[in-house]
């Protein structure tokens, strides 16, 4: 398991290098990690924000069942707290479309 | 992004879109209220009765989160949350580009609440007074480390405005034009159309799929968060001006919480 594991491991990094290697491009080797680190980061990054989602609606509906007169009030605090995590994922985003998009960096 | 996003159709030379679409969400807004309240009415009817709603639903959250002395600054918030959510819808119609769709707009509605909410509070509390509010309810030897922490997270709020609202509606529009670009001519639609059996079959299908995907599900949660994200930015923007109006020795528990 851990052997196949680094191998694959040597292959992903290995590929985009002898790629280029024998394009012999002036892109640098470094755009084709951008692309990885973009989809690695954004999935790691969604996946952690969605459990801290998950905890904070699932103590705001329980709040809610208990407390139905206040439900507006938790609702507003939890959209607000939404709003504050999933910002974090957001930053995530932005970098991905920097190293997606962003041609002026020099990478190599 | 303009690798994967269409252009808007109507484009002025010379003129970045977004600022295009920035004036054209400033005449929208201008002209309906103009002609909302050229002919006011004690008993509102039509579009006079639809913006008054949604004045009052403004001043009922404001009453909610600032008090009633935060009425001052309906005019701020109003507009602010007026502009934004109609950029945002303006992103979802073909054909037009959504101006909160770009860095520079989202940026410019941070910066104007973040040099107001401080204009407010050093207005308000006197620019010492303001000043000694950063440095929290600490003990002497703590307080200028909590100054700057304090600073760098107030610095912190203009910079979360901006790419939370940004990378919102990017996201979004990145998502639709990627399910538009599979579904569209060069994708699933195309593949039917192509004349061969299985492309009819499989091309057919899946485009039915993708298209009753995106009409039922993707544009309805884009809308849902065009105005999720308009509320939450006129949210948060109501709780740093009450955060700087508030009196630092009042309330020395609440002045500790930070909203980035």
């Amino acid at each position: 398991m851990r052997r196949s594991l680094i191998l694959v491991g040597v292959a992903v990094l290995a590929f985009p290098t002898a790629a280029l290697a024998a394009d012999g491009g002036t892109g640098g080797w470094i755009a084709p990690f951008a692309v990885i680190a973009a989809g690695i980061g954004m999935a790691i990054a969604a996946g952690l924000c969605g459990l801290g989602q998950g905890r904070a609606v699932a103590s705001a509906v329980d709040a809610m069942a208990r407390q139905p007169g206040a439900a507006a009030r938790i609702q507003t605090a939890m959209i607000i707290g939404l709003a504050l995590i999933e910002s974090l994922a957001i930053y995530t985003l932005v970098i991905a479309l920097i190293l997606l998009f962003v041609k002026g960096i020099n990478f190599a | 992004m303009e690798a994967i996003e269409h252009p808007p159709i109507f484009r002025l030379p010379g003129i970045p879109d977004h600022v295009t679409y920035t004036w054209l969400a400033m005449v929208i807004l201008a002209v309906m209220t103009f002609v909302a309240s050229r002919n006011l009415q004690l008993v509102p009817r039509g579009l006079q009765n639809f913006l008054e709603v949604v004045l009052e639903q403004f001043q009922s959250m404001i009453d909610d989160v600032m008090g009633h002395e935060g009425r001052r600054y309906l005019p701020l918030i109003a507009t602010l949350g007026l502009f934004i959510l109609t950029g945002n819808l303006m992103g979802l119609v073909p054909g037009l580009a959504g101006p909160t769709g770009n860095l520079n707009t989202t940026a410019a509605c941070a910066l104007v609440v973040f040099l107001a909410y401080h204009w407010i509070g050093a207005r308000k509390q006197g620019v010492l007074a303001y000043l000694k509010h950063f440095a929290g309810p600490v003990p002497l030897p703590l307080k200028p480390l909590m100054f700057v922490i304090e600073v760098i997270s107030h610095l912190a709020r203009p910079l979360s405005l901006t790419l939370r609202l940004f990378g919102n509606m990017v996201g979004g529009h990145i998502l639709l034009a990627v399910i538009f670009l599979l579904m569209g001519l060069d994708g699933l639609i195309g593949w039917a159309l192509s004349g061969s059996v299985v492309g009819a079959v499989v091309g057919g299908i899946g485009g039915l799929v993708t298209i009753v995907f995106t009409v039922g599900f993707l544009y309805p949660l884009k809308i849902l968060v065009a105005f999720l994200q308009a509320f939450i930015f006129v949210m948060l923007t109501m709780l740093y001006i009450s955060g700087a109006i508030e009196e630092a020795d009042h309330h020395p528990s609440t002045t500790s919480r930070s909203h980035v």
